[in-house]
């Protein structure tokens, strides 16, 4: 991979990461949209980790494949999150 | 039948497993511990449901700002394991060897910060047995710190052994700690 798409990466990483804290603390708990951005902003972190540094943007098949497991695992983590929260 | 699709070779089937980049075996691994975090995590929401004021509470003792430190810490490290990968690629074996003791530093430093946070919750008085929500973060966080010595202990083996095939598995592990880390992160110590 070019050193540019690696920094390109990290970059996406540390911003995407930031993005977290700023929800985190904008002191919005417990409401449905700090539940959807942290995990949409992990959903992210997880396909930058996987399309650059292992390589999957390689193989659109398995980028789908990856896309629909991480999808699916957020999906149910944010219908659990909700009705662990009685809504 | 059309006489041309009677006689037309048949394609071969394209083989899937070849598009995944570096060792099949990796792959494996890196799925299969994609499904045991996955389900801790959700074993932790479902448990959470019968307790959420319980866990909020307990939620609140946690520190994330050291969490969110670590977080940039070893997404850095992460890109130094693939800067590390780069390097030996293109026949730079010293200059791998520097990238990979970075990557495996900052993992140590990953543990401390994750030491004193450990050390910081006994001082409380707060064990595995302290409340469920405890029992599931010293379990998850701990089984993901177990991953990262070992992630440490891999960089610094294939910084001696430095074959470019060894060196991309060892970092395809780190990245695998770093992802875990991404997804578990906002579920232990961001939701509530």
């Amino acid at each position: 991979m070019p050193a540019r798409d690696l920094v390109h990466a990290w970059l996406a990483l540390l911003l995407l990461s930031y993005g977290t804290v700023l929800i985190a603390s904008s002191g919005t708990h417990g409401s449905v949209w700090m539940a959807g951005g942290v995990l949409g902003l992990a959903g992210l972190k997880a396909r930058v980790i996987l399309a650059r540094y292992l390589g999957l943007s390689a193989s659109r098949f398995w980028m789908r494949v990856f896309d629909l497991v991480i999808g699916l695992f957020l999906v149910a983590a944010f219908g659990l999150h909700l009705f662990g929260s009685g809504r | 039948m059309n006489q041309a699709m009677r006689t037309e070779p048949r394609s071969a089937s394209p083989d899937v497993l070849s598009e995944l980049p570096g060792e099949l075996m990796m792959w494996v691994l890196i799925a299969s511990e994609i499904l045991v975090f996955g389900a801790a995590l959700m074993a932790f929401l479902a448990v959470r449901a019968s307790d959420p004021a319980g866990f909020a509470a307990n939620q609140a003792l946690l520190d994330q700002t050291a969490a969110a430190v670590n977080t940039l810490v070893l997404v850095t490290s992460g890109f130094c394991a693939a800067a590390a990968v780069r390097a030996r690629e293109a026949g730079a074996r010293a200059v791998a060897r520097r990238w990979l003791f970075v990557a495996a530093a900052l993992g140590v430093a990953f543990l401390v910060i994750k030491g004193f946070e450990y050390a910081n919750k006994a001082s409380l008085g707060i064990g595995v047995d302290t409340s469920p929500f405890f029992m599931f973060y010293y379990l998850v966080t701990g089984f993901h710190a177990a991953h990262v010595m070992a992630g440490v202990v891999l960089l610094a083996i294939v910084a001696w052994a430095d074959s470019v095939r060894n060196m991309e598995a060892a970092v395809a592990f780190w990245h695998l700690v770093d992802l875990v880390w991404v997804l578990l992160f906002p579920i232990i110590y961001v939701l509530r």
